[in-house]
């Protein structure tokens, strides 16, 4: 985990996402702290590509969190708790877009790539990462939001609709030339 | 490895159709599409993109900085005011206009702090069921537990129980009829102590 504080220590770092839900349901802090230490990273990435920005996502993934810790209660299945983070992480994003005055374009905004994923230095693997990062980067906005959306955070096609307020058949031709995008930059690597 | 000039799919499949069989687990059944080796190859693909877009925001996700020094500490200040106090329950006193109540919320923190210090033991939800704020009636307690692995539960099983109902005798006045443990997960395996690794 790269938080600022080290993760809680002891069996509390350790007992499955149910018993963390259940006590922090309870009202327990502590394990809503932890886990916070176990989603919030990828919370925070994933944030990161749909806004564009580490430091507009961190402040999303903030409001997120707390929106999370008082809707805990309404979890119905606490084992799934990662992926109902993601969602409430992507509402919030969409929220915080439809704040923004004009979207920003994407090469304006802080969103780097850490220097250690760049190709030369890495394995066949992180080169085939970097690969679809790029392809997503290439995608545009939009495409890339929807495609991340769903395969990402596992929304369907009536929920990307929702969040981005675009009809479903819309959304619906956007993934299919983001499918086709992303699975022809990718033929080298398939 | 499929060609690109084979969107649509020679066989006349599009991609669309096979993606949407992919995020329908692949039900019901498309006998084309599961002997067809180019239908075969792009679903394979498809999958396999999937999953890479996913390890690639987890591989974001470990390089990332660390958040800012007092990222964490702003979502629990935020939330600390929210802590959820629930019930409370009522405590005798020998005068008649004192009233003396300890929340539910308190109740649960001592159960889930006493609980946590038996050595190999998690506790989880803790919930009390009858109506606790009137005074005599009866409670059942159900409390949620993550036992370390290896760990017998009849080995702690009883500790606990005895330590909830003194707990609760001691703090409260619930006429308690009833303490429910249920081992919901097992925690921190570790193949070194169980003498074989899991296939």
């Amino acid at each position: 985990m790269s938080e600022s504080r080290p993760a809680p220590g002891g069996p509390l770092g350790t007992v499955a996402d149910e018993i963390l839900v259940e006590r922090a349901v309870d009202g327990d802090l502590t394990a809503f702290e932890a886990l916070v230490h176990r989603h919030g990273p990828l919370m925070r990435a994933y944030t990161s590509r749909i806004v564009g920005s580490q430091t507009e996502a961190d402040d999303v993934v903030q409001e997120a969190l707390t929106i999370a810790w008082r809707r805990l209660p309404s979890l119905r299945e606490p084992s799934a708790v990662r992926a109902w983070l993601m969602r409430i992480a992507s509402r919030q994003a969409f929220t915080h877009l439809g704040k923004r005055a004009s979207d920003v374009p994407l090469a304006a905004l802080d969103h780097a790539l850490p220097a250690d994923t760049q190709p030369e230095n890495v394995a066949v693997r992180n080169a085939q990462l970097e690969a679809l990062s790029v392809a997503l980067d290439n995608l545009g906005t939009d495409l890339r939001r929807c495609w991340l959306l769903r395969e990402v955070a596992g929304l369907s096609y009536d929920e990307i609709a929702g969040e981005m307020q675009l009809p479903a058949s819309t959304v619906r031709g956007k993934l299919a030339r983001a499918r086709v995008s992303i699975y022809a930059q990718m033929e080298g690597w398939r | 490895m499929t060609n690109l000039a084979s969107i649509p799919l020679e066989c006349g499949k599009t991609l669309d159709e096979l993606s949407d069989y992919l995020a329908a687990d692949r039900i019901p059944y498309d006998p084309h599409v599961e002997t067809c080796p180019d239908c075969l190859n792009a679903l394979t693909a498809l999958a396999r993109l999937a999953e890479l877009s996913r390890d690639l925001i987890s591989h974001d996700a470990e390089q990332l900085p660390p958040a800012p020094e007092n990222w964490l500490r702003t979502i629990l200040a935020s939330i600390r005011d929210e802590i959820r106090a629930g019930r409370s329950l009522p405590i005798h006193h020998a005068d008649p206009r004192a009233r003396i109540t300890v929340t539910e919320g308190a109740v649960r923190a001592l159960i889930r702090s006493a609980g946590d210090d038996i050595d190999g033991l998690v506790i989880g939800k803790c919930e009390f069921v009858g109506d606790v704020e009137q005074p005599g009636a009866a409670v059942e307690v159900n409390v949620g537990a993550s036992i370390a692995w290896g760990r017998p539960f009849a080995e702690l099983y009883t500790p606990l129980r005895e330590l909830i109902y003194d707990l609760l005798h001691r703090h409260t006045e619930l006429n308690v009829t009833s303490v429910n443990v249920t081992i919901e997960d097992i925690h921190g395996f570790d193949p070194a102590l169980s003498g074989h690794v899991p296939s």
